[in-house]
């Protein structure tokens, strides 16, 4: 029976309580940190050679599906009735509503040092000590919208614009392309203009704080902010049914992204998992 | 609990991060060890970009090093003959008030650091000016380095023109 992921601004009180507690408890003992150490490992530019699974690259979207797969069943551990909720970001924009509540995940950062002070994840609670960081930062920081340098949250057209591409996506499958749903979606844009960071890379630079850097899973709305990249992406394939994950086949030796990218039937590191296989997960959870 | 996809068990825990958490421990030693060896280099001759690949990245305004207080903050940077990207055309090695941040490139020459990761910059001393941005008041890198090491993680380096 497949389970149901939520809007977040439609959690009933209870739901929030559970959603945090179940946070809280996996970061007690250590297993959150290593979430967010596998997603800095997991970082490859496309610049730089190496095999990209999680960004840059096709497997974009089904490494992340399984990224938060791994972290429901960390959560439903702890307490079974936990699923992820998903903040709709073209709906829920304002800086004090869901999700940044006291009872979900606390507010803006203050403005001296961007630490967040209020809900569970603020640092006085003791509860959510950074251990994983690309600073020596210690406590959760967020700069909603950039003060200092403003910048809005993508707009429903962008979104739009991703889902009405029937491309999964194209050669050379990395940052530079400018067709294909998953970079309009990743949101890699080139010139130095502020749209030229798009949906899913916008909304982190939005957030700001960790969310801005390599240790953006810091950061709890990270799987919130994911869940609704990985809604998108069943509503792009309800909407082009006959079109699946690309590449099908691997780039060949004569290929600059041979070896670099994850085919289809390909394993996507560092599960033993191909985006074939998780290209459907109707079966194990919906999106109400 | 174990969720299933498409019939194949997908276990739950990110078991193998867990096993691998000291070996990548001693791999991030290794890398702060060449960071370190890095700084030296910063003072011995750093090499000319000859090499680069050509794109938006070659405005550099320095071309092959910088050193400038920037918002406060202390920010060396130089392209290096060493590490694993010599042969293709050189490495930045980059300090943050003497603290390395390292930088990645993308397949269109521009530049992204740690701190500042989804979006990047024209030139090396750009994306450090912004990572500069993105840290708080007081807040400082890591001593020992951004602990990234996707080099090690398989697959041939090199730049993609
Ligand atoms: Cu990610
Ligand atoms: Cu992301």
């Amino acid at each position: 029976m497949a389970y149901i992921r939520k809007d977040v601004s439609t959690l009933t009180g209870a739901e929030r309580r559970r959603f945090v507690n179940a946070l809280l408890a996996i970061k007690k003992r250590g297993e959150y940190d290593e979430f967010v150490r596998m997603h800095i490992d997991h970082y490859v530019s496309d610049g730089d050679g190496g095999l990209r699974s999680a960004h840059m690259a096709p497997s974009f979207l089904p490494w992340h599906r399984r990224f938060l797969l791994d972290l429901e069943a960390a959560l439903r551990r702890v307490d079974p009735a936990v699923t992820v909720p998903y903040w709709d970001w073209t709906r829920d924009r304002a800086t004090t509503a869901a999700p940044w509540t006291k009872d979900l995940l606390g507010g803006n950062g203050r403005r001296s040092d961007h630490q967040v002070t209020t809900g569970p994840f603020a640092y006085a609670t003791g509860n959510w000590t950074i251990k994983e960081n690309v600073t020596d930062g210690e406590f959760l920081t967020r700069d909603l919208g950039r003060a200092g340098d403003p910048i809005d949250l993508p707009a429903r057209s962008d979104v739009e614009t991703a889902l009405r591409d029937p491309v999964y996506d194209v050669s050379p499958w990395d940052s530079t392309v400018d067709r294909g749903f998953r970079n309009r979606l990743e949101g890699w844009g080139s010139g130095s203009g502020s749209a030229a960071w798009r949906n899913h890379n916008r909304v982190h630079r939005w957030v700001g704080g960790v969310m801005l850097g390599g240790a953006s899973v810091n950061d709890p709305v990270f799987w919130l902010h994911h869940a609704f990249v990985d809604l998108l992406w069943t509503r792009w394939q309800s909407r082009h049914r006959e079109h699946r994950y690309l590449p099908a086949e691997p780039p060949g030796p004569g290929s600059r992204q041979y070896r670099r990218v994850v085919a289809r039937h390909e394993k996507l590191p560092p599960w033993n998992v191909t985006p074939d296989q998780l290209e459907d997960a109707s079966r194990i959870y919906r999106y109400a | 609990m174990a969720v299933s996809v498409e019939g194949v068990p997908v276990s739950a825990v990110p078991a193998a991060t867990a096993r691998s958490a000291p070996a990548r421990r001693t791999r991030r030693r290794d890398l702060l060890r060449g960071l370190l060896g890095a700084s030296a280099a910063l003072a011995i001759a750093p090499v000319v970009a000859a090499s680069r690949p050509p794109g938006p990245a070659d405005a550099g305004p320095a071309g092959s090093s910088f050193d400038e207080t920037y918002r406060g903050r202390h920010i060396r940077g130089a392209l290096t003959s060493s590490g694993p990207a010599a042969a293709t055309g050189g490495e930045w090695k980059v300090t943050v008030d003497g603290r390395p941040l390292h930088l990645m490139r993308r397949a269109d020459g521009t530049w992204l650091s740690m701190v500042d990761h989804y979006r990047s910059y024209a030139t090396p001393l750009e994306a450090v000016r912004a990572a500069v941005d993105g840290l708080g008041p007081g807040e400082r890198l890591r001593e020992d380095g951004p602990a990234h090491h996707h080099t090690h993680m398989g697959g041939h380096h090199g730049l993609h023109p």
